[in-house]
């Protein structure tokens, strides 16, 4: 199999960016990634976006970016996983030059999540549980993290007060990321006093809706040699999917998260602990289940370790970073770039690894992507 | 119009009575009318009629707007376990937030979803509500 490298990597801030439109922000990214790459020539181009057809009544977005962009005509495929369509982006392009059908390959993550008001975004964002099944009966994601928070609660006998710490921390990480959308601290009484969204999960608890972009260059060893880029690679890109909530048998656990990190394990030997993070914590109970099927902390007392976390989210997370959807796989793997490679807001990651972990829902799908510095 | 009036009509039986997935394989029974089994892949399944009458597991009270539940808010979403043994989540309706408790009797009854507003279908399906004690 081919080695795959990062050529190059890109974002704008995460923002409410209402005299911009998702051709202005992936113009942006994609122009800035180019130019970093110094490569010849583009492959393949892969979007990600899980609201074009929502938010942009747009169809087809790969090809109509590559027209507006003036790339030069080429393949273009446009991916949805619902909130992990990112990190899915970036699991096509490793595998299109893994399997020979490309060398250079441009990934681009972009939503535009405020181009409607709230409660309609909301029901947009919502379809990403079972229509029929789920949205139509009325049910939203975050009553899922209410409940999986309720039980969390229950098992593990965990106040909500001390659940407040996860949001506080990516707040303070977030004020490090220029590329973040909410730059400024909360306490544990601002989390809980904040209005509810559904109980017991309050507004800090939960992402804010912003719109941004990003962009990645993948290359193959052959042109990333060339270009004397050889420096971060692409270990491993996987994903699986799991049951609804309401089929599991145990609601604290994210299985497929759990079933990909011991993958990973397994075949490259990896430490969890010599490996700077970015997760999925679309919500703060799903950043304390994370860590502990990461391994990164023990079961029922991954809040007790939040504090000394020094390689996790050091964007700020889903939580203070942003969460613009189907960019925000291709921002993770940008950051864990940065982190490992120049050094982000003071924060140089040495370590052999990196690793990136997004997933849609309460691990309706869950995908991992493993860095691994070679230089 | 939000909605698909022939996705809402094809799956009404689903809407208007819990159904049930019995497996003849794994023997598992799981929530909402499939043709294969979610637990073991199986199509050896027959679909049977819930009671529809269980306890709340858990509950949450919701106030997460969107531009078709905002009429309804605060929704009570519960998790509840079916007298078959089946979880499912689904609306508690005519009870007050305050009075919603975990292991309260709740059964299964037909109310509205949503409508499309102004002049499109209004949508209807089973939510729970508390048992009514009948003396």
């Amino acid at each position: 199999m081919r080695d795959v490298y990062i050529a190059s990597s890109s974002m704008i801030n995460i923002s409410r960016h209402f005299n911009r439109g998702y051709k202005e922000l992936a113009g942006a990214v994609v122009k800035d990634v180019v130019e970093g790459a110094s490569v010849e020539q583009l492959d393949y181009m892969v979007v990600s976006s899980m609201l074009a057809e929502s938010s942009l009544n747009q169809l087809d977005l790969a090809t109509i970016l590559t027209q507006h962009l003036g790339l030069k005509p080429m393949p273009a495929i446009r991916v949805d996983t619902g909130e992990s369509s990112g990190l899915a982006a970036v699991e096509i392009a490793y595998s299109l030059i893994t399997a020979g059908r490309a060398d250079t390959v441009l990934v681009v993550g972009v939503e535009k999540a405020t181009e409607f008001p709230t409660r309609v975004t909301n029901r947009f964002l919502s379809k990403v549980l079972d229509y029929e099944v789920e949205v139509l009966r009325n049910i939203t994601p975050p009553n899922y993290a209410a409940l999986i928070m309720k039980e969390y609660m229950k098992k593990y006998r965990v106040s909500r007060e001390e659940l407040t710490v996860w949001p506080v921390k990516m707040h303070d990480n977030a004020l490090r990321n220029p590329y973040a959308q909410l730059k400024f601290k909360i306490t544990p009484s601002k989390v809980l006093n904040a209005i509810k969204i559904s109980e017991p999960i309050t507004l800090y608890d939960m992402f804010p809706i912003g719109d941004g972009a990003a962009a990645l260059i993948l290359a193959s060893s052959r042109v990333a040699r060339k270009s004397g880029k050889e420096v971060l690679l692409v270990r491993d890109v996987v994903s699986a999917t799991s049951r609804p909530l309401y089929l599991r048998d145990d609601i604290t656990r994210f299985e497929s998260l759990a079933t990909l990190i011991s993958m990973l394990r397994r075949k490259y030997g990896f430490r969890i602990d010599d490996a700077v993070c970015e997760i999925h914590d679309s919500y703060s109970i799903y950043a304390y289940i994370i860590l502990e099927e990461l391994g990164i902390a023990r079961r029922g007392a991954s809040y007790k370790e939040v504090e000394n976390l020094v390689y996790v989210n050091v964007s700020g997370g889903l939580k203070a970073r942003g969460h613009p959807f189907g960019a925000t796989g291709v921002y993770q793997v940008s950051e864990v770039y940065n982190v490992m490679v120049k050094g982000v807001g003071g924060v140089k990651f040495d370590g052999a690894f990196g690793l990136t972990h997004s997933m849609s829902g309460p691990d309706y799908n869950s995908r991992l992507c493993l860095l691994e510095r070679v230089v | 119009m939000r909605s698909s009036i022939s996705i809402f009509w094809r799956r009404k039986d689903s809407y208007y009575k819990v159904l049930l997935t019995r497996c003849k394989r794994c023997g598992r029974a799981s929530f909402f009318a499939r043709d294969v089994c979610p637990y073991c892949g199986s199509s050896d399944v027959s679909i049977v009629k819930s009671s529809g009458r269980g306890r709340v597991v858990s509950y949450t009270v919701s106030y997460f707007r969107t531009d078709s539940n905002e009429e309804y808010l605060p929704l009570v979403i519960a998790l509840v376990r079916l007298d078959e043994g089946v979880y499912v989540t689904g609306e508690l309706r005519d009870v007050e937030p305050a009075e919603v408790r975990e292991g309260m009797e709740v059964e299964a009854v037909l109310r509205r979803y949503s409508s499309d507003d102004p002049y499109g279908l209004i949508y209807y399906g089973l939510k729970f509500i508390p048992v009514i004690k009948r003396c």
